[in-house]
């Protein structure tokens, strides 16, 4: 057979050179025959085909779709004895059919093209695996795979993890605790895209999910905290064993040394019914970031229906962007311990008690918006007063209660409950539907960061609330008593309307009583006329400014959505309760 | 044991006169007098007297004073034998039918080689001389408390006994610190075995357990010989109960008290199932089986009418009730005798049952947390809460000891006891959480029923003079119930405008109602053998003593607690009370209110310890002032304890220890009644079962955290004393000690380095220890002073010491300070009373004055000082008054002072209440 079609071709040849005008042109280069193409990955296909002697090397050219035209996407040099070639196309689209020739390269001859080769890339996540043991070297997670995470598993310092985006990883509700930790030394690079966000979620299906189904993401950097001594994340060290070795060892987090600390990036990401509590009220957060420096990046991040705090951060402090929690069980935001971060754009949205998984953990009876705490536990050598102070810049935030004390539990329902001095610029807010009060400033230790006066100067103080809406809640800040202060509503630009609702400030939010169907039920962009479209502080002055630098900077309306601006919520985010 | 043979001698000589003294009873009379101390002249209690040749003996009263009737008239010969004194007998007393023969008899001190406790008790023990003489004949430094001491103060158990005994400290009322080393360094016993501890954290055992009316003595031996466990290195505690008197008698005693604060007065009662006062409640408040059936709860998906139904299984009880305090009981009674009972074989027995019940409160109740201040080291006080503690407590037990010879030179011991204890409080308080922010008030009812059962089997066999062998079997089982203790927390809210108070359920979080169900179950058995054997000449004997001890330990221990929540419920359901809330109302189908949810997961665990030990030690008189004792003893140790984890997976911890523990002692008899004694010895202590369970467990509302290490390993412990003693006369002495301890990596509980939220208590091994005191002792009657105090007697014990321990940087640990004093010990110790007994003996009064330094109660969590528990002065008085006939009265009146109970942190109160002044009357028959 082979035989018979070498004759043909040589028959075939024969017959053009007797016919062609000029026969001592280089002999004619022919394609390769048998080639053959499959998909490896969402984004990667792999063409196999044997090269033929003679060939110096073959032109790939690939075309989308049924339709599309064929370009060049690369070449691959013809192995000097002949033999097996594969070539690796990447960064293609997920489950999207993609057409293949090759052509093959003597000198400066060419073949006409293969014949063409079809294949489609993989969808998101059909394939799976397990992750039960830590991570010690560098690894990726694929976005045609859906990952298992089993038990608690540890990326080990020096070791990245890569994830690419549209992944899913999912904590196994059956292995109680399932969580992620990123050690310290160790980086995690999960940069998805709005369309292809990376997520992670429970292991139980859409509708069965419940807060506390698996523990979290936790990421340990190496900056400083303001507790001395030994200081271990919550919720860890709980089978008692100190070292690397037992199932879920104590992971210190004290002692780091280096601001700039890198633990990689987040982008994209949501986390999803988080929280376990592996011991009482040690529960895990759905984002733990610990000691994490500022050569981490941290933008478009959502919490999902998690049991603890949505987002918490302990000492060290990076730049952080467009971050968004949704019925979060404990604080939406938490900060302590000198965290110093910068951050802008932050919505939180609490409407109820999502279900709780049977022996998770339990509701936490201070539920606010945003709990920051100065220093607090042991170690913390001056107590209140303990350096660095939790000084973030928090601006453009949007913090959204559920109107019932109830819910928020019997030390919650504060928009922002700043306590234990913690120091910090909170500015160009909006705080609604919250029943205890827009803001506590809890202590004297508190009102002491601020100049101790009720309108503080950016030029001086530590502390300092500005520009701030203040909706549908019972009081501006929380009762005066002797340890209890609060700041000047006109001197700082706080607008306290009790009268107004929520509602009426949005383009769209549901009623405290409704269930969302979706992310779709949210629009934060201020509805026409709303008194949080102005007002904003433009210009950033004093302290402020020079703790803000670029990172953050002045906006003229209030709250985490401009009103002409993106609605960069929409896409990625999710919104469910079970 | 020399004693035995010529004991065994005369009880068989008796029993063959037996029969013949049946058909004499009419020309009988009776023999009167009074046994003195030759070198005192007081009054000797407790001698044996014996009519040689018949039957008839008894034993002198407290004053020395006795009367033997129904004696065959003609030549009688007494024999009079007391421990402590040369044995003497009297002879050619002439005693006419129908007379009174009066006849005192003068007693001379044995010299110290007298071997008093190896004397098995025809008499009943317990005197002042007879705790002296024990020290005195020991090779150890060996102090006792016995029963007529305990019978002279107002002590109603062995805890507040043991704390007249030099360098003792009782924590609690109930746990024994000895020379100031924390209760992991003191091992308790009972007749000789092991008591399996009912303390689910601790190893040691609390003494309030057993009445005072069952024990014989409390000895409380500080240095080691090889024939003692090695896990002690403060010392064993070992508590003797009562053996048969010489002859039938029989005691009862009932007495009632007034308890200053809480007698009449309008107290909280916890409200039960009804089996409470007799400390038999434990099965009915038992965990609903549909709890213990789910378990942790892990894995399910519970509907909100499982949840309803879960949580309608639990009592509805919550809240205290009203009622006014009774005044405090007691009772006890005795039968003894020594009778031909079985065939004519003569059998000694005593059987014992004690009840008391009272009220107790805790006034003033203050406690707090200490939080870090803005100067390094200073403190805040948060989280105060101000309250009461009502407790109803009942404690009743029973004994049974039998005695018999099989054979003539083997006697057989049977010791059978029974306590059960039980105190269920209630307690009330209010304060605020800073956490939270909110105030509270909080009720909680606590039930715990502790009970101790052991049983002993033994026998003593002598082979002529030279040879003893003694063995016990011993089984004990001890169990601590604490079966449904209820919370329930309300926020105390102000409503505006008018800011009237409104006191609503705390909902939300774990900590608003709870219900906890623990159970701690150890069975101990104990098998001992010892031989020893006696040569050489009278007055300079050498001996060798063998033996071998096995012990297993089976011990597990059960925590499960829940937590009832109503995630959302609107405050006019928060508001009810909440046995309203609990009625059942929310628990119907359709309601969708409760939320239940599991705690103290990790709770539980389970240990298997196998203990062997042999020692050798011999015992030299190198010359009749000089003795030597050395020896050795090996221990070999398994030690399994198994937990689960909160993530359900098993953590098996193991450790073999195998040990020698070498010791030498010598004793030089001084002239003028003196003696040195110096000892060395290497003794261990082993971590208790908890700490070695590497789970975390914790308390609910605000509590701490407890995590076991895995890791931890044995102490050592080098022990060296020194001891100068004086004996001027029979009952007093002066006795000056120093002693040294030295450990090699002590466990000390420490604050593990955790979260911002939570503190946890945690064990590590230290690096070392070091231990140095002092110890006075002095007895002394004030006849000295003027003839007419020649009937007071004045006493006092004084321990001082100083500790360092030196920790070791761990990760693991937030320790304020690395080197300080070692927790639980006191700088020092002060023990002192004087006793007056009246010139007939038949009256008596007692005043003990009790002081104890400050004493570090927990190490700080850094950057916070130490916890320190507070000095406390303690007074007590007792008064014995005769009545009539065998009826005699006893008044008592405690904690005079009525000082506070006090722990602080820094400038922070952590603890403070007051307990009142208590005032028992009672009457005693001893016919």
């Amino acid at each position: 057979m082979i035989r018979l079609h070498r004759l043909a071709i040589a028959a075939v040849a024969a017959a053009l050179a007797a016919c062609g005008s000029d026969s001592s042109t280089a002999p004619t280069v022919t394609p390769v025959l048998g080639a053959s193409a499959s998909a490896l990955s969402s984004s990667a296909v792999k063409l196999t085909f044997n090269a033929k002697s003679g060939d110096t090397g073959y032109n790939i050219e690939r075309a989308e779709g049924a339709a599309g035209s064929f370009i060049q996407v690369g070449t691959v040099a013809a192995p000097s004895g002949g033999g097996a070639v594969s070539y690796t196309d990447a960064n293609l689209k997920v489950s999207t059919p993609y057409r293949y020739r090759i052509i093959s390269v003597r000198g400066s001859s060419t073949s006409s093209p293969s014949a063409e080769l079809s294949v489609t890339t993989l969808a998101f996540g059909s394939a799976a695996a397990e992750i039960a043991s830590d991570i010690t070297s560098n690894r990726t997670l694929f976005a045609d795979t859906t990952y298992t995470l089993k038990g608690f598993i540890h990326v080990a310092n020096g070791a990245t993890l890569t994830i690419q985006p549209g992944t899913t990883i999912r904590g196994d509700f059956n292995t109680l605790g399932s969580a992620l930790f990123v050690l310290r030394g160790a980086k995690i690079m999960a940069v998805g895209t709005a369309e292809a966000p990376i997520v992670f979620t429970s292991s139980r299906p859409v509708g069965q999910r419940q807060a506390g189904d698996w523990g979290g993401l936790i990421i340990v950097g190496n900056a400083p905290i303001n507790r001395s001594g030994s200081v271990e994340i919550e919720g860890s060290g709980t089978d008692g064993q100190a070292i690397v070795g037992g199932k879920n060892y104590q992971v210190l987090y004290s002692g780091g040394t280096t601001p700039t600390d890198n633990s990689g990036e987040l982008r994209y990401v949501r986390v999803e019914f988080a929280g376990f509590a592996p011991s009482l009220n040690n529960e895990l957060n759905s984002f733990t970031f610990a000691a994490v420096g500022s050569g981490t990046k941290v933008s478009f991040v959502n919490s999902v229906s998690g049991l603890d705090d949505s987002f918490e951060f302990f000492g060290g402090g990076f730049d952080l962007s467009y971050a968004i929690a949704y019925e979060g069980e404990d604080d939406q935001f938490d900060m302590s311990e000198g965290w110093s971060g910068r951050m802008q754009y932050l919505i939180s949205y609490k409407s109820t008690n999502v279900p709780i998984r049977t022996g998770a953990g339990s509701y936490a009876t201070d539920m606010q918006g945003i709990e920051n705490d100065g220093c607090n536990g042991s170690g913390c050598d001056l107590g209140f007063d303990t350096a660095p102070f939790t000084q973030p810049v928090v601006a453009n935030f949007t913090l959204v209660g559920a109107g019932v004390q109830s819910v928020h539990g019997a030390g919650g329902g504060f928009g922002m409950m700043l306590r234990r001095g913690t120091a910090g610029y909170y500015v160009n807010g909006v705080i609604a539907r919250f029943p205890a009060a827009g803001i506590s400033l809890r202590d004297a230790a508190t009102y002491a960061r601020a100049g101790s006066t009720p309108t503080p100067n950016l030029a001086t103080a530590d502390l300092a609330v500005k520009n701030v809406y203040i909706a549908d809640a019972p009081l501006a800040f929380q009762a005066t008593s002797a340890t209890q202060n609060a700041f000047d509503l006109a001197g700082n630009a706080i607008t306290f309307s009790a009268a107004t609702t929520a509602a009426s400030l949005f383009a769209a939010l549901p009623a405290a009583s409704a269930s969302p169907a979706g992310p779709s039920a949210f629009d934060f962009t201020p509805v026409a006329g709303s008194p949080i479209a102005t007002g904003g502080l433009s210009t950033f002055t004093g302290k402020l400014a020079a703790k803000a630098g670029t990172a953050v900077t002045g906006t003229a309306f209030l709250g985490a959505a401009a009103p002409t601006g993106p609605k960069w919520w929409l896409g990625w985010t999710n919104y469910a309760r079970n | 044991m020399l004693r035995l043979p010529r004991l065994l001698l005369s009880l068989a000589t008796l029993l063959a006169a037996a029969p013949a003294l049946l058909s004499a009873q009419a020309r009988q009379g009776r023999v009167v007098g009074r046994v003195i101390d030759a070198s005192t002249g007081l009054g000797l209690s407790d001698v044996g007297v014996q009519v040689v040749g018949t039957t008839k003996g008894t034993a002198t009263g407290v004053d020395g004073r006795f009367a033997v009737g129904g004696i065959d008239a003609g030549t009688v010969t007494l024999h009079l034998r007391r421990i402590g004194f040369t044995p003497k007998t009297v002879t050619g007393l002439m005693l006419e039918p129908g007379q009174a023969l009066e006849q005192n008899i003068a007693l001379e001190a044995a010299t110290f080689r007298l071997t008093a406790q190896v004397v098995t008790a025809a008499a009943e023990r317990g005197t002042v001389t007879e705790a002296l003489d024990r020290q005195r004949t020991s090779n150890g430094v060996v102090s006792a408390v016995t029963a007529e001491q305990i019978q002279k103060s107002p002590d109603g158990n062995a805890a507040q006994a043991v704390q007249r005994v030099s360098g003792v400290t009782v924590q609690d009322g109930k746990y024994v610190y000895v020379r100031g080393l924390g209760e992991r360094y003191t091992t308790s016993s009972l007749n000789g075995a092991r008591v399996p501890s009912p303390e689910p954290e601790k190893r040691v055992v609390p003494l309030d357990l057993f009445p005072a009316g069952l024990l014989q003595s409390i000895t409380t031996t500080k240095t080691f010989t090889p024939d003692q466990p090695g896990d002690f290195s403060g010392a064993q505690v070992d508590i003797k109960t009562r053996e048969f008197p010489a002859q039938r008698a029989y005691s009862a005693q009932l007495g009632s008290g007034y308890a200053s604060d809480a007698t009449g007065r309008a107290v909280q009662l916890a409200s039960g199932v009804g089996g409470e006062r007799l400390a038999m409640a434990g099965s009915k408040r038992a965990l609903p089986p549909l709890l213990r059936e789910v378990g942790n709860f892990q894995g399910l998906n519970l509907s909100q009418g499982d949840k309803n139904l879960l949580v309608s299984q639990f009592r509805n009880a919550w809240s205290p009730q009203a009622a006014t305090g009774a005044p405090n009981v007691s009772g006890s009674f005795a039968i003894g005798g020594d009778d031909p009972v079985l065939f004519g074989h003569r059998l000694g027995y005593l059987f014992s049952g004690t009840l008391s019940q009272g009220v107790d409160v805790k006034n003033d109740q203050v406690r707090a947390l200490a939080d870090r201040g803005t100067v390094k080291g200073s403190t805040n006080e948060i989280d105060r809460f101000e309250g009461q503690t009502t407790a109803q407590s009942v404690l009743w037990g029973g004994l049974a000891n039998l005695s018999t010879m099989a054979g003539r030179h083997t006697r057989l011991l049977m010791n059978a006891i029974y306590n059960r204890s039980a105190d269920h409080s209630t307690r009330i308080e209010r304060g605020a959480f800073e956490n939270e922010g909110i105030e509270a008030r909080i009720q909680r009812m606590q039930y715990v029923e502790r009970a101790v059962r052991s049983v002993q089997l033994g026998a003593e066999h002598a082979v002529g003079e030279a040879h003893l062998f003694d063995w016990t079997v011993t089984d004990a089982r001890v169990r601590r119930d604490e079966p449904d203790r209820s919370e329930f927390v309300q926020q105390i809210e102000r409503d505006a405008p008018s800011g009237t108070e409104s006191l609503r359920w705390l909902s939300t979080g774990n900590g608003g109602a709870v219900r906890t169900f623990s159970t701690l179950d150890e069975a101990n058995r104990e098998a001992r053998l010892n031989y020893q054997f006696s040569f050489g000449p009278f007055g300079a004997q050498h001996r060798v003593k063998t033996g071998a001890l096995v012990r297993h330990t089976d011990r597990h221990a059960d925590t499960r607690a829940f937590s009832i929540n109503a995630p959302g419920a609107p405050d006019d359901v928060r508001a009810l009370r909440p046995e309203q809330i609990f009625d059942g109302r929310f628990t119907t189908p359709g309601a969708r209110v409760f939320d239940i949810a599991p705690l103290a997961q990790g709770g539980s665990y389970g240990a298997r310890d196998r203990l062997a030990a042999a020692y050798l030690m011999a015992e030299w008189a190198a010359s009749s002032r000089l003795r030597v004792v050395g020896g050795a003893r090996a221990e070999w140790d398994r030690l399994d304890v198994d937990a689960v984890s909160t993530l359900g997976s098993p953590i098996a911890t193991a450790k073999r220890w195998n040990d020698l523990l070498p010791s030498l002692a010598v004793t030089l008899t001084l002239p003028r009644e003196q003696q040195l004694r110096v000892s060395a010895s290497r003794t261990l202590a082993r971590p208790e079962y908890r700490e070695l369970s590497p789970i975390k467990s914790r308390d609910v509302l605000n509590g701490d955290d407890v995590q076991g290490n895995d890791q931890l390993e044995r102490t050592r412990v080098v022990n060296l004393d020194a001891r100068w003693e004086w004996y001027p006369h029979a009952a007093e002495v002066l006795s000056v000690a120093v002693f040294h301890k030295s450990f090699d990596r002590p466990i000390e509980r420490v604050y593990r380095a955790a979260g911002s939220g939570t503190r946890t208590v945690f064990y590590t091994n230290a690096r070392r220890a070091e231990n140095l005191g002092v110890e006075l002792e002095a007895r002394k009657s004030l006849g000295f002073v003027a003839d007419r105090l020649r009937s007071l007697q004045a006493f006092a014990n004084l321990t001082v010491m100083q500790s360092r321990i030196e920790l070791a940087p761990n990760t693991q640990a937030s320790a304020t300070n690395l080197r300080r004093r070692m927790v639980g010990q006191a700088p020092y110790v002060l023990n002192t009373g004087m006793t007056w007994v009246s010139r007939a003996g038949t009256a008596s009064a007692t005043v003990l004055y009790n002081v104890v330094g400050d004493r570090i109660d927990a190490a700080g969590d850094a950057p916070l000082p130490d916890v320190i528990e507070r000095s406390r002065r303690v007074l007590d008085l007792s008064v014995r008054l005769p009545i009539r006939g065998a009826l005699s009265a006893r008044l008592d009146a405690k904690n005079l002072l009525d000082a506070p109970y006090r722990t602080t942190q820094g400038t922070v109160t952590r603890e403070s209440y007051c307990i009142g002044r208590v005032v028992q009357a009672g009457l005693s028959w001893r016919p």
